[in-house]
């Protein structure tokens, strides 16, 4: 089955006829072989396509969604947005539906993904589990979304966006380790290797030993620092934290915050990431340096959040979907600058005495005006000592300022690394990080955990 | 929708599962929300579609096509076959006996709340809104929402089952900011407000506009609060923070399958062992947990689970002793005991897991006051502001909205940034009292995450402020 996205689109807005109309058309083809113990348990296919039609009257603005496509159903779908338009109160400022604006090209489609089937979705999965040596949970998933926006200020955006991912925890009693990779490329990805490498790990982390709670210097995997990077952003990167005095950055602009070897920036157009062309108004992708050389440079901006702001911000892209309006445009494009450091071998050396954390567990916003933020450790825990991986440790509370933790940075790894960051709940619309590996003077351990794996 | 399950079941067993169950779904819901007197959102949602889920040669295969047809139900039908053969596992899998049964249920609603207008909605959110204001907050945010669910489950063991689902909720948010301050109150309960499945009567009887001068008023007074202090103490914690520890460290870790490591890859396993059951020590003789799908007004409340078993009520720690998991069919056949009914799916298009329903703490007896009165020294914690929890739901560290000291069984100043921390046994273990029945009630929370594809549940819980001896609160970055 198969739907084209645009000419929904076009019907969408012939519905809505009369008004001032934006219709945004998604569909889903995808399929995730999710396994426990090496044995697939939960393989999911999903089949969808949905349009929901915003319905600007008189500065009042309201949306509606379906996803049934016949001529009734879009007819009712206008009457339904139309409905919650009457429903709403003019807003003083509004900046209107987004003109037409050259979009930019961005990579990001790949028909051997797109073509990736049920089949070749559990054989890939299969294949992560046959490298491993350790029990093995995770998925393979990959998915072909096409996202269409027409809107009757002339605004006519198509993209159509492939992903795959691999993601595995090798687990047996007091042992885990931790792998994964995201592309949207079919070149890119190697189940085989993503699964060896987390049986690799798990292997390391067997008799682990606990750790006095204090701060350490610490080497971050990629998994690691992604995560990190990512729940700091959704406070620190948007204009709505900003505007409302939730963000580090707030007060913050143009000083120093962090060590200057640190830049990070909001990019969705890089190949290397999960290409975005624009936004949910329909309005092109712009790179936004966020903090340049440690030095807070801005945040990224919609049309509503940079009216409101006035000063001459203007929209760099970052609209949420109409019934996200509320949190304001995020940073679901985050790239953080490699260093100049080649290997993490070469971290732990830079931090000589510390700890290696491959990734993080369940973290929670404390404080985002200071950007504090808790978690556990899991799947790779180590000692570092003398300049190298030492002996491995139990699962670790930490709870760390991240412009703290970014204030003294002994080194970045040169390689960035693609980490998927959507979790695929709702419907499907890929989103990466791409970060290095990280050496930090302090990292706060607050707590101790059980040792790992089941 | 009762045809189209029948005929996708017909298609999977015709094409070789020895198992199968079709779910259509229709999903409508409403939301409204208001920030700074500004609408922000209006809007009025729809999705539907079938899933299905087999079983062929011992392997699970699930697809879910939008298409409320016979093309969707058969392509659904067909794919989780293929999917499964594709997906070969291990050998046959075994689910606990279900009696072949029919039935239908609807959630109690007083006022539909799809009959409400949007215009009052909006109204409403303008008005609570307005009765937060205080020159020391900078945002102010009301929110309703409603949901309806209207599905059909078709079994191949016999279930025919037509249940309308119905939830309401609402809440309200001061955000304070100074210089270098940034302090949150919530009403009546964080992180998206509380929700019932019932009709618009369960938002009236919120009270958001009673409730919204105090949390104003809250949210700037500590601006001006002192930090809590670090230490080993005794804390008294309200009813709604419980209920989220509840959830946390009770709810997730007694889910049969994680438990068995189905969910290590994501939400993560759980610190209990199967032959734990009748023998782990949870906590002090005062803990009691009661799993009940049958709560009125709780958002995991149905007549059957998405297998198709029947709801009920059932004990899950019993005066501080593990006696009961969350199972599904399958694990609890693996486990021996149980006979599932905690199955629930995110909507026509992911699997049902094993969901928490409503997860209860028992009252015990005595008034908050009576709490207080036994406290030399200590704290008094209120509304979650942060959480997180380990993997296996050991290692938890909480943070609240509020918090006061309290001295000589008094409450005295106000506190800021309050944290807590624990290891779940031990903490349990701690609990030296419950107040009692009148102090007990329920919110409904629908923000509770897991599986892979996600999937969002809508879980409700009750319980009453309790007191623990001997925590450590104050953790610092």
């Amino acid at each position: 089955m198969s739907t084209d996205v645009r000419e929904v689109a076009g019907l969408a807005l012939d519905a809505a006829k009369g008004d001032d109309a934006l219709a945004i058309v998604l569909s889903e083809r995808s399929g995730l072989a999710r396994f426990a113990s090496s044995e697939v348990h939960q393989p999911t296919l999903i089949e969808n396509c949905s349009v929901m039609l915003q319905i600007v009257r008189d500065g009042k603005i309201g949306t509606a969604s379906t996803n049934r496509l016949d001529a009734e159903a879009l007819k009712e779908l206008a009457h339904r947005a139309g409905d919650a338009a009457d429903a709403a109160v003019a807003e003083e400022g509004f900046p209107g539906l987004a003109p037409p604006t050259p979009l930019p090209e961005v990579e990001g489609w790949d028909d051997a993904v797109a073509g990736i089937g049920p089949e070749d979705q559990a054989r890939r999965a299969r294949a992560a589990i046959d490298a491993s040596s350790v029990e093995l949970f995770g998925f393979f998933t990959s998915g072909a979304t096409e996202l269409a926006i027409s809107s009757t200020a002339g605004v006519d955006a198509y993209q159509g966006m492939t992903d795959e991912t691999t993601l595995v925890v090798a687990a047996g009693e007091g042992e885990s380790g931790y792998a994964s990779r995201t592309t949207w490329a079919e070149d890119g990805m190697d189940p085989a290797a993503v699964g060896r490498e987390a049986s690799e790990k798990a292997q390391r982390t067997r008799n682990a030993k606990s750790l006095e709670p204090a701060p350490y210097r610490a080497v971050l995997e990629p998994y690691a620092f992604a995560d990190l990077i990512t729940y700091f952003s959704f406070d620190a990167f948007g204009a709505n934290g900003l505007l409302e005095g939730r963000s580090y950055l707030a007060g913050r602009i143009g000083e120093k915050i962090v060590d200057e070897k640190v830049s990070i920036a909001d990019d969705a157009l890089d190949p290397r990431g999960l290409p975005k062309r624009f936004d949910f108004e329909g309005v092109p992708k712009q790179r936004v340096e966020l903090i340049e050389n440690g030095v807070a440079n801005g945040v990224v901006w919609d049309r509503t959040s940079a009216a409101r702001a006035g000063e001459g911000h203007e929209s760099t892209g970052h609209a949420p979907p109409p019934v996200y309006r509320q949190y304001g445009p995020l940073a679901f494009g985050i790239s953080v600058a490699g260093g100049e450091v080649d290997t993490v071998d070469e971290l732990c050396e830079l931090v000589g005495d510390g700890i290696y954390v491959t990734r993080l567990h369940y973290l929670g916003i404390v404080d985002p005006r200071e950007g504090v933020i808790t978690g556990m450790t899991r799947d790779g825990t180590f000692r570092i000592r003398d300049g190298k991986v030492a002996e491995p440790l139990v699962n670790l509370r930490f709870t760390v300022s991240v412009p703290q933790m970014l204030a003294d940075v002994p080194g970045l790894s040169r390689e960035t690394t693609l980490v998927n960051t959507s979790d695929f709940y709702g419907d499907r619309y890929p989103t990466g990080a791409l970060v290095p590996a990280l050496a930090t003077a302090r990292f706060n351990i607050t707590g101790v955990g059980s040792e790992p794996g089941l | 929708m009762r045809d189209l399950c029948r005929s996708a079941v017909d298609a999977a067993v015709g094409a070789g599962a020895s198992y199968a169950d079709a779910r259509a779904v229709v999903r409508r819901s409403q939301g409204v929300s208001t920030k700074n007197g500004r609408v922000e959102n209006v809007s009025d949602l729809e999705s539907e579609g079938i899933g299905v889920r087999v079983l062929v040669d011992g392997a699970w295969g699930f697809a879910g096509d939008r298409r409320l047809d016979a093309d969707g139900a058969r392509d659904a039908a067909l794919r989780a076959c293929a999917f499964a053969r594709a997906a070969a596992g291990r050998g046959e899998k075994s689910l606990a006996p279900l009696e072949a049964t029919s039935g239908t249920y609807r959630t109690p609603v007083e006022i539909d709340p799809f009959a409400v207008s949007l215009g009052d909605k909006v109204a409403l959110c303008l008005r609570a809104e307005e009765a937060l204001r205080h020159a020391d907050v900078k945002v102010t945010e009301a929110f309703v929402r409603a949901l309806r669910e209207h599905k059909f489950l078709f079994t191949s063991d016999g279930a025919e089952i037509e249940q309308e689902l119905v939830e309401t909720g609402a809440g309200i948010d001061a955000l304070a900011v100074s210089d270098g301050g940034f302090q949150i109150r919530s009403y009546p309960s964080a992180h998206g407000g509380s929700s019932s499945q019932a009709g618009w009567e369960y938002v009236e009887g919120l009270g958001l506009e009673r409730e919204a001068p105090r949390v104003g008023e809250q949210a700037a007074a500590l601006l001006r609060a002192e930090v809590c202090p670090p230490g080993v103490t005794t804390v008294v914690i309200d009813a709604e923070q419980m209920e989220l520890q509840v959830h946390e460290s009770v709810g997730h870790p007694i889910e049969l399958d994680r438990v068995y490591g189905s969910e290590a890859s994501y939400a993560g396993t759980s610190f209990l062992k199967p032959t734990d059951l009748g023998s782990l020590r949870y906590g002090s003789e005062k803990m009691n947990v009661t799993a009940d799908s049958t709560t009125p007004g709780g958002l995991g409340t149905f007549a059957f689970d998405d297998e198709g078993v029947p709801a009920r009520r059932e004990p899950i720690v019993v005066e501080g002793v593990l006696r009961n998991f969350l199972t599904s069919r399958e694990t609890a056949e693996r486990i021996g005991t149980g006979a599932g009914g905690s199955m629930r799916a995110d909507g026509w298009n992911r699997m049902p897991l094993i969901r928490m329903t409503n997860l209860h703490l028992d009252p015990g007896e005595g008034t908050f006051d009576d709490l207080l009165a036994d406290v030399d020294d200590g704290i008094y914690l209120e509304t979650n502001k942060s959480w997180s929890i380990d993997d296996k739901r050991l290692n938890f560290q909480f943070g609240t909205q509020i918090a006061w000291e309290i001295k000589n069984g008094k409450l005295g100043r106000m506190l800021r940034d309050a944290t807590y921390t624990g290891i779940t046994p031990q903490f349990w273990g701690s609990l030296d009292a419950v107040a009692g029945p009148e102090a007990w009630h329920m919110q409904g929370l629908t923000n509770c995450g897991k599986g892979q594809p996600g999937q969002g549940a809508h879980v409700s819980h009750g319980a009453s402020p309790c007191r623990f001896r001997n925590v450590q609160v104050g953790v610092k970055a």
